[in-house]
């Protein structure tokens, strides 16, 4: 009655099957444990972690080390991935011509218009002027209200004010007339003075509707065509703000200008391209269609994309101990992305989305150093050790045993560095691909697109749902049901967005609404996942055509996500597959799959 | 070496005390509602009564300690106690809320006067102030020595710092995500000012009234 132990050594987790093997069947499965696996996935670093999964495996199911008959390692594929990210675009401006940073609280509503003058010059404007007051740092508000309403009462028509200090509110609930203040405007100084002007303060909840539009600044400013032309860009910049200021300057402008990211050049099978990395991603993965299967990728001598690809080649060709130029690239996932970053030129720390390309590539080399895990395993535990088959094939085997599955069948091994399909025919003939870009793309995206500067926090994210804490008693959840509480909650989450991970809520500490971080974080697994199942999948299909695929079953970590495997489901649900969360052993949900598959493997041999 | 250190801080404290208690013998001979500080501006704090709770979910309590701006004037660091109101009271009107001030009687803890308050607060938000400066942001819900907000080192909160306090306790009253004041920290600031913090604190808890209401102020700059 041997007893056979399935080692799945994969780039984030090692898992194992303990198996009970009679007359060439599965007797009984005794147990599975999952632990995370220690160093990079195909090194010998990972002995000690599979040590401890196995110690684990064998006290659960109440057997000692010694009585195991085999461990059959898998013959881990190769693959190792890497992410970057290019801002391709930046906005500048010149002479100060706008200020849009939006503060949370402007003061009163409309639009004013007028030459700007110090708060100092305003006891000295005549009667009938029109101006815009500049508040420096230092005025008390109610000073500052006692100025202007002097200045009012003397007929001075100030229009509108913008202040250093958040005193927007404060200055004009004590004016006697309401006029328009952007306040926060941490670099006041350097407003231009004697200039015309204009600020526009929308009510609450609303957007500005002058200053956003070409034809409403050409209308407040008296713009000839030629020149509406040139403020498109300021009118752009402005939109969805709830207020904003914009100079009339000389040579004033708003560009958003695309910065030289720097070429790749893809070589394939179906010939040699150059792509510029400034196309976006639609572009590059169209060249990436075009002569696929990729041989290998070089970036442009001297850009970040070419030291992304030379570090994915250096950290492969260090792993298995073969020589640089060895190293291949065999597949890059680009993304269209957006990353905050501050306005060049800007006078109050104004931010604006511009545009990025996150980049996942892909070295595959022949063989990783398998045989001296298994020599160290053997060493260690005096059990005999097999490399055992191709990891798709396990896998495959293993997805077999999910209820309802039937040969042809398709998988999608969705995991953290690759996504990897994999198709059995009929005939039993294996075909498999891998593929860059999966679960750490997607907190990659999310971790730039929130700004978060937190790569954990980013993981939590992904991982959990949200919810959003309304009182110390209740949560909104994602959904909008409420849950309540017996117990108060921690004082830090009170009135946060929090991430409702099993061990505790965890406070999100940016400032973006729930809604936002869940768009964020959805809309992230859709262009990783969503895209890669699709690509992978048209690349296994027999005839190269993902509706002649009709069972496909999802196994790996990111199947496990809470929303990844629904996204997944809908978009193939489009081509009549018939797509799902695996259910390994009927137990094991879509985790274990190449474990099980390497103690069936055993089976094969025997008989 | 150990003991000969310990008699030294010894020693720096008992100068230290005698000087504060010298100090403070000089005010307390005038048992009577000090002036306002010198620089700061002029408010006029007039006592309407017990304080009765608020239905408007606009509302933002601030609770004073006892002896805030009656029987002292200013902040441990000298800040004049109108000033700090003054900030606070802002803060929250930026924000578009209003302010409403009541003075707690039955207690000079920090926590137990702001709880207090929040039972009052139409949105169970309230800001707590001692008269040395020590602040705290409350919630209803809270136990009385948890706080959404703790500004326990009074020597290091300015008026800026103050405006921060009644901005935030606004955010959380409107159901935002404030993100927490910033605040200095000094290690030094214990000890330096451990001993003049503690006779006020005395000084404060003098005009504790017990199970006395919290009343009703009307101010005005």
């Amino acid at each position: 009655m041997p007893i056979i132990a399935g080692v799945d050594i994969g780039n984030s987790t090692t898992e194992i099957c303990l198996a009970r093997i009679e007359a060439g069947q599965v007797k009984e499965y005794l147990a599975s444990s999952i632990i995370k696996t220690t160093g990079i996935k195909g090194t010998t670093a990972n002995v000690p972690g599979i040590l401890i999964a196995l110690e684990e495996a064998v006290k659960k199911s109440g057997l000692s080390m010694s009585q195991l008959t085999e461990i059959r390692l898998n013959e881990a594929t190769p693959v190792i991935g890497d992410l970057a990210m290019e801002t391709i675009t930046e906005t500048i401006i010149t002479e100060s011509t706008m200020i849009g940073h939006n503060p949370s609280t402007p003061g009163g509503i409309g639009l004013g218009v007028g030459m700007t003058v110090a708060f100092a010059e305003l006891g000295v404007q005549a009667a009938g002027e029109k101006v815009i007051c500049v508040i420096p740092k230092g005025i008390d508000f109610e000073d500052a209200a006692r100025t202007i309403n002097q200045a009012m009462d003397r007929g001075v028509d100030v229009q509108a004010a913008i202040a250093r200090q958040d005193d927007a509110v404060l200055i004009v609930n004590r004016l006697r007339r309401r006029i328009p203040i952007v306040d926060e405007v941490t670099l006041i100084e350097k407003v231009p003075l004697h200039m015309l002007a204009s600020v526009e303060v929308a009510e609450a909840g609303q957007t500005i509707k002058t200053l956003s539009n070409p034809y409403g600044i050409a209308t407040v400013f008296n713009l000839s065509p030629e020149e509406t032309k040139m403020v498109v860009p300021i009118a752009r910049a402005l939109i969805g703000n709830r207020s904003a200021v914009v100079v009339r300057t000389p040579q004033g402008d708003v560009k958003a200008r695309a910065i030289p990211a720097g070429f790749i050049t893809l070589s394939g099978q179906k010939g040699k391209t150059d792509i510029d990395v400034e196309a976006g991603a639609a572009k590059i993965m169209e060249a990436v269609e075009r002569v696929q299967p990729i041989f290998d990728v070089q970036g442009e001598a001297g850009t970040n994309v070419n030291g992304m690809l030379e570090r994915v080649r250096q950290v492969m060709s260090e792993l298995t101990a073969q020589p640089l130029a060895d190293m291949k690239i065999q597949d890059i996932l680009a993304v269209d992305t957006f990353v905050p970053q501050k306005v060049q030129g800007g006078l109050a720390g104004e931010f604006a989305l511009e545009n990025a390309v996150a980049l996942a590539a892909m070295v595959k080399t022949s063989r990783l150093p398998m045989q001296q895990i298994a020599d160290q395993l053997t060493e260690r535990l005096k059990v005999n050790v097999v490399i055992a088959g191709v990891e798709a094939n396990m896998a495959i085997r293993g997805a077999l045993t999910t209820p309802g599955t039937d040969k042809p069948l398709a998988i999608l091994d969705m995991g953290g560095g690759s996504t990897d399909a994999a198709i059995i025919a009929r005939d039993e003939r294996v075909f498999s691909i891998h593929l860059a870009g999966a679960g750490d793309m997607v907190t990659m995206l999310i971790n730039s697109e929130l700004g978060l500067n937190d790569f954990d926090l980013a993981e939590d994210i992904k991982k959990y749902p949200l919810a959003k804490v309304e009182s110390l008693y209740h949560v909104r959840l994602e959904d909008g049901t409420v849950q309540f509480y017996d117990e108060h909650l921690p004082p830090q989450v009170f009135s946060r967005v929090v991430i409702l991970k099993d061990t505790g809520m965890i406070p999100i500490p940016a400032d973006h609404p729930l809604d936002k971080i869940r768009h964020v974080r959805r809309e992230a697994k859709k262009r990783v996942f969503v895209t890669n199942a699709l690509r992978s999948l048209a690349r296994v299909a027999p005839t190269g055509n993902i509706r002649h695929i009709e069972f496909v079953v999802l196994v790996g970590g990111s199947a496990m996500d809470f929303e990844v495997a629904d996204m997944v489901t809908d978009a193939l649900a489009e081509y009549g597959i018939v797509c799902g969360r695996g259910n390994i052993r009927g137990t094991e949900g879509p985790r274990n799959a190449v474990a099980t598959g390497l103690v069936l493997s055993y089976l094969g041999k025997e008989v | 070496m150990s003991q000969e250190k310990g008699c030294k801080r010894m020693q720096i404290n008992e100068q230290m005390i005698r000087e504060i208690v010298m100090q403070v013998l000089q005010s307390v001979e005038q048992p009577q509602p000090v002036k306002a500080a010198a620089g700061g501006r002029a408010v006029k704090l007039v006592e309407k009564g017990e304080a009765r709770p608020g239905t408007k979910a606009d509302e933002v309590l601030i609770a004073l300690a006892p002896a805030f701006g009656k029987y002292q004037n200013k902040t441990i660091v000298n800040i004049p106690h109108s000033d700090v109101l003054r900030e606070m009271i802002a803060g929250i009107e930026e924000e578009g809320l209003r302010a409403r001030v009541v003075r707690v009687l039955r207690t000079s803890d920090v926590a137990f006067a702001a709880h207090d308050a929040t039972k009052l607060s139409g949105s169970g938000i309230a800001i707590g102030i001692q008269s040395r400066g020590t602040a705290v942001i409350h919630q209803k819900d809270l136990p009385p020595l948890s706080n959404l907000e703790l500004f326990p080192q009074s020597p290091l909160l300015d008026l800026e710092a103050y405006r921060a306090i009644g901005r935030n306790a606004a955010k959380y009253a409107k159901g935002e995500s404030p993100t927490p004041v910033p605040t200095r920290n000094d290690q030094m600031a214990r000890p330096k000012f451990q001993a003049k913090a503690a006779v006020l604190h005395i000084k404060e808890t003098e005009h504790v009234v017990q199970g006395a209401k919290p009343v009703e102020l009307s101010v005005e700059f």
